[in-house]
């Protein structure tokens, strides 16, 4: 660290908005495969579809016992499967969680649980956050699933004017503390406008709540464990292209990782890019990019937590006086998330490294 | 050789003689028109209902029959292209569904107001878009009806608002459109469809309030299949009587299996609105065939037995053709006819889906705002720079 910060300066490099989407493969370039004129059946089903990232798994963890190759859905499985053994008072409710979810994250929970802990709601967001809160103000810990994070905006009042709000108008009399809401976030390839939104921007400037995005599976255990016992109300986002995609081993017992605490996956002198959920995979392989082709050290920093967020591993002290180019901001477009276009949309590997490289040169 | 040959030729003349048969077939004594028995519809707060005995004429009973054929054949060749992966992202199938679009049309004039949820290929096609424009839309091509931006779940036409993702979002729109017509003073009515799965959002219960307070023009019409997703309606509502959901509202509750059941309802209820009684509510008792999606095989929460006793029991298209031939409305060859031609239609159509370009790459920006210079879209980086035009 203080090597770092005695180092001539910092370029900065932040790349917001994870996603995945299915590129189909060309010769060449990322353009010229799709602006050829669409052809008929056979053509269409030759071109192969790759992601737009590769999910880096980290090394096994040692010190949390014996582990577990889980995938995303898994992990998050376990770490509910955990809570509810851990504390009485946990139940887990939201749209068709009971049958395991469209995702299978709350598989065979019911008939571990019973059913008066693992419930299904009716559809009604707003309803299923302002019933969430009121569980946990009464003390219980309380787990409500949105199905997926575009439809968190009916609950947006809840969130935003009694969850977050809670604690500081009673004056600590009362609070939601016990509340943690769950979603499966961001893009996946073929979602459209509405299965591909990734909301943490609206959320990032509501005091009194906290916004959690993981990047993999060991990561979303821990991460989910401690939003369920940190004494605030947490919006848990999980990228949803990851639940299938991200294999890795994750420990059985329940573990932490704390929250507001960004994590340096890799160490670098020159530039500092930064991330969180599915993207951080994107940037790690621009960073390998960038040391390969350019001959440039990054720093590979996962956020982790978006609020109340670690601005002390981001930005050391003096950061902006030692900067040698202005930061750049590589994600979606100001459109909203589209259906046809999405690859052109998505902040891909090519898209940062061109930032990166338009960087260095400045 | 020479019988072959003769047998060829017979069957190369049969296809050329066509028009022929169907002038043979035409002059058949067919009866104008014919009277069918309709089931009656549960009431809630009215007095009397849809009349429970209709007439069919000939020309409304092909054209109907046609209608439903086509959403049906388009449904499935929506299926195949899915499972091609021609068409990508969500496409939920509306198959079993078809007398209630073509019903609902049939009760109300062009110039009225639809707007439904996200199950929206028949509405779409029974409000006046040719079935070209929503494959292509489907596929995401240029030739689309929203220019291949929209895909299947935002497909508009005129008077008909989509297509809608959101659940439950569409039907404070509904009471908005309504709110519109009334303004107008056109005699107007807007049709405001949902499903059983978004009957219990709260925003719905906000939408009658305001059209019952305002007297709007507005029809809401829950179409209950059943099932919400995959929770079945004992699971989701505390109460199953859709029709009565609007408390304050007059409501019924048709057959959403009969498209005469539906149109005559249909009537009925645009009748209401339009003498300035005030929103009314219709539940629509449907079956979708397909699962909700195409992600949904459909059957873990319900079983094929049950889909087959639908099928085989209560087809919408199997009910018209029945009732049809069995009073000498039409013949079983000419809806065979019918069928060919819809057959054709929708390959033309597939065809044109599969083979149109998609949209050019500079619209992704396009039509963020409404706005006089085009402005550049705020992205990615400063290389690659859309504008929004509009």
């Amino acid at each position: 660290m203080a090597a770092e910060a005695a180092a001539a300066g910092r370029l900065w490099l932040s790349a917001c908005r994870a996603g995945g989407h299915w590129r189909r493969l060309c010769s060449a370039g990322l353009l010229r495969g799709f602006l050829q004129p669409a052809s008929a059946v056979g053509d269409a089903a030759r071109r192969r579809q790759l992601a737009h990232f590769t999910f880096q798994p980290d090394p096994e963890h040692q010190d949390y016992g014996q582990t577990q190759k889980m995938n995303l859905f898994q992990a998050v499985t376990s770490a509910l499967d955990n809570s509810l053994a851990k504390d009485p008072t946990a139940v887990i409710f939201g749209e068709d969680v009971a049958f395991g979810g469209v995702f299978r994250c709350t598989v065979g929970l019911r008939d571990k649980y019973g059913k008066d802990r693992v419930f299904n709601t009716p559809l009604c967001e707003q309803g299923i956050v302002g019933f969430g809160i009121g569980i946990a103000v009464t003390g219980a810990t309380a787990i409500a699933e949105i199905q997926f994070a575009d439809y968190i905006f009916p609950a947006f009042d809840q969130i935003v004017n009694e969850a977050a709000k809670y604690r500081y108008r009673s004056g600590d009399l009362f609070n939601c503390g016990s509340l943690t809401i769950r979603s499966p976030w961001g893009c996946v390839g073929h979602g459209a406008l509405y299965h591909s939104q990734s909301p943490e921007a609206f959320f990032a400037h509501c005091p009194g709540i906290k916004v959690v995005v993981p990047r993999s599976p060991f990561q979303a255990k821990g991460l989910l464990l401690s939003c369920i016992e940190d004494k605030n109300p947490c919006i848990f986002f999980e990228p949803k292209i990851l639940y299938r995609a991200a294999v890795e081993q994750v420990p059985v017992e329940p573990y932490n990782i704390p929250l507001s605490q960004a994590e340096i996956i890799q160490e670098g002198s020159d530039v500092t890019l930064v991330a969180w959920g599915t993207q951080v995979h994107v940037i790690r392989e621009v960073a390998s990019m960038a040391q390969e082709k350019l001959g440039v050290s990054c720093e590979v920093i996962d956020l982790r937590t978006i609020l109340p967020w670690d601005v002390d591993t981001v930005c050391k002290e003096e950061c902006f006086l030692n900067l040698e180019a202005p930061i750049s901001r590589v994600c979606g477009y100001d459109t909203p998330f589209p259906h046809i276009f999405e690859p052109f949309y998505i902040p891909d590997k090519w898209k940062c490294y061109d930032a990166l490289r338009k960087m260095i040169n400045y | 050789m020479r019988k072959m040959l003769a047998a060829v030729s017979r069957v190369l003349s049969g296809a050329a003689q066509k028009p022929a048969s169907r002038v043979l077939v035409a002059s058949r004594n067919f009866a104008n028109d014919a009277t069918f028995e309709i089931k009656k519809c549960d009431l809630h707060r009215l007095e009397e209902g849809p009349p429970v005995t209709t007439v069919l004429t000939r020309e409304d009973g092909l054209k109907y029959y046609k209608m439903m054929q086509t959403v049906r054949r388009m449904e499935l060749k929506a299926d195949q292209l899915y499972k091609q992966k021609i068409i990508r992202g969500f496409c939920h199938l509306c198959d079993g569904q078809e007398a209630c679009c073509v019903g609902l049309e049939a009760g109300i004039n062009p110039t009225d107001h639809l707007i439904t949820a996200y199950r929206a290929h028949g509405f779409t096609y029974t409000r006046g878009l040719p079935v070209r424009e929503i494959l292509a839309e489907l596929t995401g091509r240029r030739g689309g009806c929203a220019k291949g931006k929209g895909g299947s779940m935002h497909m508009y036409a005129r008077n008909f608002y989509g297509g809608n993702g959101i659940v439950g979002a569409q039907v404070p729109l509904g009471a908005g459109i309504a709110l519109a017509c009334k303004y107008n003073g056109k005699d107007e009515v807007c049709l405001t469809l949902y499903g059983d799965g978004a009957a219990n959002q709260g925003q719905i219960f906000e939408a009658y309030n305001m059209a019952a307070l305002w007297k709007l023009p507005c029809i809401f019409i829950c179409e209950n299949n059943r099932y919400g997703m995959g929770t079945s309606v004992e699971r989701a509502a505390a109460s199953t009587d859709y029709y009565k959901r609007g408390d304050f509202i007059p409501g019924l509750r048709v057959d959403g299996m009969d498209v005469l059941c539906v149109r005559e309802a249909t009537k009925f209820a645009a009748a209401h609105c339009r003498s300035g009684k005030g929103p009314i509510l219709m539940e629509l008792q449907t079956y979708r065939y397909h699962g909700h999606s195409m992600s949904d095989p459909g059957v873990s929460y319900r079983t094929r037995e049950e889909i087959q006793e639908v099928r085989s029991k209560s087809d919408p298209i199997m009910l018209l053709k029945d009732r049809m031939v069995n009073s000498n409305l039409a013949s079983v060859e000419e809806l065979k006819e019918i069928d060919v031609e819809v057959r054709k239609e929708i390959e033309d159509a597939a065809q044109f889906a599969t083979a149109d370009p998609e949209p050019p790459l500079e619209e992704l920006g396009y039509h963020i705002y409404s706005n006089d210079p085009p402005f550049e879209v705020r992205g990615a980086n400063q290389w690659i720079k859309f504008k929004s035009v509009s």
